[in-house]
């Protein structure tokens, strides 16, 4: 269990959410803050540019944990159940994009927000054509009960989705 | 007709702001011209640092991203960063360093 963001955390989440009220990505909505550590964001479901069309006029929920070393760790970022069925997303709402996680081949940058971290969410629900959860769903979900994604040993190589 | 103007005193106004392009740090996000949130005094004390790729931070913020890191990389383009040398005195300092 991490602690509570330290003061250069803080002052980072504080400028984040004030750029967050001020132009919020389309389709998002941040709904709960008050402790600055942890926010929940709900999601529209977007239009995809192809058929068929998966999420749209759905929502969902994603909660972002803040660690007390951010923005130098990744934030934990799960969609709240029901998560959007999705090859890349998990039941249990964790989630195998490689921006949210640092260390072994991750994709996390301290030049990352929450704000492109919701966009990028939102574009991978539009691609997605394949209305299926990941292999082995049950297992994972089964194995990581209570658990963080980050502590997922994750492999990053379908692009496509 | 001349006036001799005699003068008692003066006060000299400089302003300074860092040449960094944007506006504000990319990791703490904090105003390149304030400090950086564990730094104190802006200018010199919170210095303003370039890659070789031409992305800034505050040398306070890059020196903490690359010691979390196995890899030295820039935030922004994932190029491999190397400290880019300040130009001192040259024509190139409005591009390379700190305006005065």
């Amino acid at each position: 269990m991490s602690r509570s963001p330290t003061a250069v955390a803080q002052r980072r989440i504080q400028s984040e959410l004030r750029d967050w009220l001020q132009h919020p990505p389309d389709g998002c909505k941040l709904v709960q803050y008050e402790d600055l550590r942890t926010w929940v964001i709900q999601l529209l479901g977007p239009e995809s540019p192809c058929q068929p069309q998966l999420y749209t006029g759905q929502t969902f929920h994603l909660r972002i944990l803040f660690s007390e070393r951010y923005p130098l760790e990744p934030p934990e970022v799960t969609f709240l159940p029901p998560s959007p069925v999705h090859p890349h997303i998990y039941t249990n709402g964790h989630i195998c994009l490689d921006i949210l996680y640092d260390g072994h081949n991750g994709g996390w940058s301290p030049a990352l927000t929450i704000n492109k971290v919701a966009l990028s969410l939102r574009s991978m629900l539009a691609s997605n054509t394949d209305n299926r959860r990941p292999p082995g769903d049950a297992d994972y979900c089964a194995r990581m009960r209570g658990r963080s994604p980050k502590e997922t040993r994750w492999e990053f190589e379908d692009d496509s989705v | 007709m001349t006036f001799e103007v005699r003068i008692k005193k003066w006060h000299a106004v400089a302003s300074w702001t860092w040449n960094a392009g944007d506006d504000v740090c990319g990791i703490c996000r904090m105003p390149f011209d304030g400090c950086p949130p564990d730094g104190k005094y802006p200018g010199d004390d919170s210095p303003v640092v370039w890659g070789i790729c031409t992305h800034a931070f505050h040398l306070q913020c890059i020196n903490r991203w690359l010691q979390s890191q196995t890899e030295q990389k820039c935030p922004f383009c994932r190029r491999q960063w190397e400290f880019k040398q300040a130009v001192v005195g040259g024509e190139d300092e409005s591009e390379d360093g700190a305006g005065t």
